[in-house]
């Protein structure tokens, strides 16, 4: 919000006045050169790109991160309406589509949302905007009423003076020949009527109704439904395909090959996915296609007792910490590959027409689903239009956009609208997953239970560069050449995979504890399996070998689960605390006969949490009737979607803990849908009890802090009921 | 062609007969608060009632409902018009993405139908057939039985039940 924004400011206030609406708008981002982001609306007016009011007092909220379920439209509309003065249930909330001043300030401006980054990089820009645009419609009532500014005030959406209400929409005509202020100082905390405070999350009713539009639902005239066959190995590609008999069956319109495969078009969707059927292909397969499971446990295992590996992390000297050990312990983990399985499979729906397109899909990131069409299609950014829709689900696997590239493909090659949808059995074989892991952590202990050497390390792929490599085309400049943009994402891919350790590939497995002699080892080793982020991405499996390795410390101390933790975490007196917390509702707690407790704690994406899950083994079964969860995320925007974050993050978890399980056979994943790809299910889903540190700290992350602990927490209950350490995923007694 | 009533009003289609109920009402009649999430009876998210029962439309071949009442999520109630377990939901907050909802309450509306006053267990394994991604479940489960004690408490005094 830098003053450089001034002129242009003016320019498009005129330019609005000229097309017969009252419109102004600038850039937040202090850098953009493009149009003003907002559509703007007959009669409104838009202060800034977040925010548009009408003379009847409709105020839209456009929310610069993607709904994917965490309630981020509810979180971002609390703390813009906060400042504003308006019950965030008055608001309008509109899914902003793609243009610079939507970035994310925490990924350097990226329109992307993931990371557990939206409240944090929102909270006082949001608050900013609403306290900025509050103060100018003051500045217009005093104005228009004649009045002295300091003698008005707001109350819910409306301006008061001498004791009348009068709604924002009535000063903005006024309001649009103002500046707009800038750095307008913001509520105390003690203030808040919205922030911290417990109500129903917006979407809800639409949600319950079935009236919420996701990527899947979109239908626009002309439409037809595309289907893809892919190679079943990851990175195959098409060497010959017949289409003749799906040509000829009901609604088929079109069989075309593009980059991944041969699509089917039909009029609707239940053709084109018989007829797909009908398609026959032969493949040119990567090496992908000999490898089995076991030979990427046993080529990891190998590198694990190889003295190979990179540096990810030291500090103090490891020999001699272990020379002054009374204690050794040594544990080696494993973790599988994953898919997210988002309720809604992957899906895009797109329309080109002359130099122009637009794309309807649920995305982590429009800006990179703009750029992906515009690269693909041929076509300048600015021509296309993304309309974002609601994400049924997401968890890392809508930040890579195939479906985008191939819906884009196949209305190119139809010359029709398209509506292209993945199928559940595409989204489990064809997608990006969570990569396989092996970890070897070796920690030695003194004799008043502190930890005094800490050896780590991991053998798996890298996570971060396959999503890079797949979204590179959509962010570059459309002005650098397709051969440019490959050469740029082959450069990546080599500098990441070869040399550098991807951080997100160690998160999680040194930073909570004590460590005064510490390293960890990252051997990078991918078989051509598709990788990317997965719900807490890296921690998803280190917290399972850090808490699991920790349990066993525990065992050779003289000091119990809690105590052991707390003596190990004087550097991390956040996570200090939320042990303590846990540790002492976990003593009270008195599970009955047959029914054990486990325990683990973790730090990720700012935030803390501990976890107590109470389980029992039935035939070798393991159920989990209980979690406790304590997480301090700092204040709590809205704390019962806090609490509602958690509950999805330890399920979401558990299932990884008890049945998630990808196995490659010849290269192709096993697995195809729920019924060999089990998610937990009503029936197996644990009473959660969630306890939010009350704290004035400024907001950290939410989405994904509540699943790491969960796995090692079930693991080291089933310790305390069999005695057997568990070291694989899913945690399995036979 | 084949005629079945969608939310009481009568319809007929000439989509194959073959074709999944769920495609007919989504590509066909448009109505797109039913979900398509796995294709094979095992998610619960295509959930409609035919005949008052909860069932799988992914796998529901429209020649097999003809004649017969279809009701769908947008049938149950509305936003000005909200079904008592949709105003549960929404006062909950129970939906986080929202995408399998539309099944559960579908698989909730036909549950307490039948049994307007479950046991947890009960509950539990009726509603085992949806699945919840995003974890809904102890907040589906409370919705419910908080549907279901109201229902309950309105029996005792006398007044009509609209669940
Ligand atoms: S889509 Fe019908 S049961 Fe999953
Ligand atoms: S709310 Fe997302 S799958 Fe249930």
């Amino acid at each position: 919000m830098s003053a450089l924004n001034y002129s242009r400011r003016h320019f498009l206030r005129t330019a609005g006045i000229a097309g017969g609406g009252l419109v102004v708008g600038f850039s937040l981002s202090g850098c953009s050169a493009s149009e003003i982001p907002l559509q703007p609306l007959a009669d409104a007016y838009a202060p800034n790109a977040f925010l548009q009011l009408t003379p009847d007092n409709v105020i839209r909220f456009y929310c610069p991160r993607d709904e994917m379920g965490q309630g981020v439209t509810t979180g971002l509309a609390t703390c813009v309406a906060e400042e504003l003065d308006i019950d965030p249930a008055h608001l309008l909330i509109e899914l902003a589509g793609a243009h610079a001043d939507y970035g994310n300030p925490d990924f350097g401006g990226m329109q992307g949302t993931g990371g557990s980054t939206s409240i944090k990089a929102h909270y006082l820009q949001l608050r900013q905007v609403g306290a900025d645009t509050r103060a100018l419609l003051l500045s217009a009532a005093a104005s228009d009423l004649g009045i002295d500014l300091a003698s008005l005030t707001t109350a819910n959406g409306a301006v008061v003076a001498n004791g009348e209400r009068m709604p924002y929409g009535q000063f903005i005509a006024t309001a649009a020949d103002l500046e707009v202020p800038v750095a307008t100082p913001l509520k105390a905390d003690s203030d808040f009527k919205y922030i911290g405070k417990e109500f129903p999350r917006l979407d809800g009713i639409a949600k319950s109704t079935g009236t919420a539009i996701y990527g899947i639902d979109v239908d626009i005239p002309g439409m037809h439904h595309a289907l893809v066959k892919r190679s079943p190995v990851a990175g195959g590609t098409v060497a010959s395909f017949d289409g003749s008999a799906a040509l000829a069956m009901s609604g088929v319109t079109d069989v075309v090959e593009i980059a991944s495969g041969v699509a089917v078009v039909a009029a609707k969707f239940w053709q084109a996915k018989q007829a797909l059927a009908a398609v026959v292909v032969a493949w040119d397969f990567p090496p992908l296609s000999s490898v089995d499971s076991a030979k990427v446990r046993a080529d990891y295992e190998q590198l694990m007792d190889s003295p190979e590996g990179e540096s990810a992390e030291s500090a103090g000297e490891l020999e001699r910490g272990f020379a002054g050990a009374q204690g050794v312990v040594e544990g080696r983990y494993w973790a599988p590959y994953l898919a997210h399985a988002p309720m809604e499979p992957m899906n895009a729906v797109i329309k080109i027409e002359g130099d122009k397109a637009e794309l309807w899909s649920g995305t982590q990131g429009p800006g990179i689903a703009q750029g992906l069409v515009a690269r693909y299609a041929g076509l300048d950014k600015e021509n296309v239009t993304v309309h974002q829709t609601y994400l049924g689900g997401a968890f890392g696997r809508r930040a890579t956009l195939t479906h985008v590239i191939e819906a884009t493909q196949v209305a190119l090659e139809a010359k029709k609208p398209i509506h292209l949808l993945w199928t559940r059995e595409d989204d489990i074989k064809s997608g990006v997953y969570r990569p396989a892991s092996l970890m070897n952590i070796k920690a030695g202990l003194d004799d008043n239970g502190k930890i005094v050497a800490w050896a780590a390390k991991r053998v798996g792929g890298n996570i971060t560069p396959g999503t890079l490599r797949a979204a590179l085309p959509g962010v570059m400049p459309a002005a650098v050449s397709d051969g440019v943009v490959d050469w740029v994402v082959g450069l990546a891919s080599d500098v990441m995979d070869g040399w550098v350790v991807d951080p997100s590939s160690t998160e999680g497995l040194y930073e909570d504890y004590d460590l005064p002699n510490r390293e960890v080892l990252h051997v990078t080793k991918n078989h051509g399996v598709p990788l990317t982020f997965w719900r807490s991405v890296g921690h998803s499996f280190t917290a399972f070998a850090k808490e699991s390795l920790v349990d066993e410390l525990v065992e050779q101390s003289a000091l119990d689960a809690v105590d052991f933790r707390l003596r190990n975490t004087e550097h991390n007196p956040r996570l200090h605390n939320v042990i303590q917390l846990a540790g002492e509702k976990m003593r009270a707690m008195r599970p009955e006969a047959g029914r054990y407790l486990g325990f683990a704690a973790h730090g990720s994406f700012n935030s803390y949490v501990a976890e107590v899950a109470e389980i029992s083994i039935d035939n070798d079964r393991i159920r989990v009737h209980k979690v406790l969860c304590v997480v301090d995320c700092g204040l709590a925007i809205n704390p019962d979607i806090v609490v509602s974050q958690m509950e999805g993050a330890v399920m979401y978890g558990l299932t990884a803990a008890l049945h998630g399980d990808l196995n490659l056979e010849g290269g192709v994943f096993k697995e195809s849908n729920f019924h060999d790809y089990p998610i937990v299910r009503m029936n197996e889903a644990p009473a959660i009890e969630v306890v939010i540190v009350p704290s004035s700290e400024a907001p950290t992350g939410v989405g994904e802090p509540g699943l790491p602990p969960i796995a090692p927490a079930v693991a080291n209950a089933v310790f305390a009921a069999t005695g057997k350490r568990l070291r694989a995923l899913p945690l399995r007694l036979t | 062609m084949i005629e079945f009533t969608l939310n009481s009003k009568s319809v007929r289609t000439d989509d194959a007969p073959d074709t999944p109920l769920l495609w007919a009402v989504r590509d066909t009649f448009k109505l797109k608060g039913s979900k398509y999430g796995c294709g094979a009876g095992l998610c619960g998210a295509c959930t409609m009632h035919v005949d008052g029962q909860a069932v799988r439309t992914c796998v529901l071949p429209i020649g097999a409902v003809a004649g017969k009442a279809v009701i769908t999520i947008e049938g149950l109630g509305t936003p000005e018009n909200l079904h008592p377990l949709q105003a549960a939901w929404a006062e909950q907050s129970v939906p986080q993405c929202g995408y399998c909802q539309s099944g559960q309450i579908m698989s909730a509306a036909a549950f307490l139908a039948d049994n307007p006053t479950p046991s947890e267990a009960e509950l539990e394994s009726a509603m085992a057939g949806n699945i919840c991604r995003c974890g809904c479940y102890p907040r589906i489960k409370k919705a419910i039985l908080s549907v279901a004690e109201a229902g309950a408490k309105a029996a005792e005094l006398g007044t009509e039940v609209s669940a």
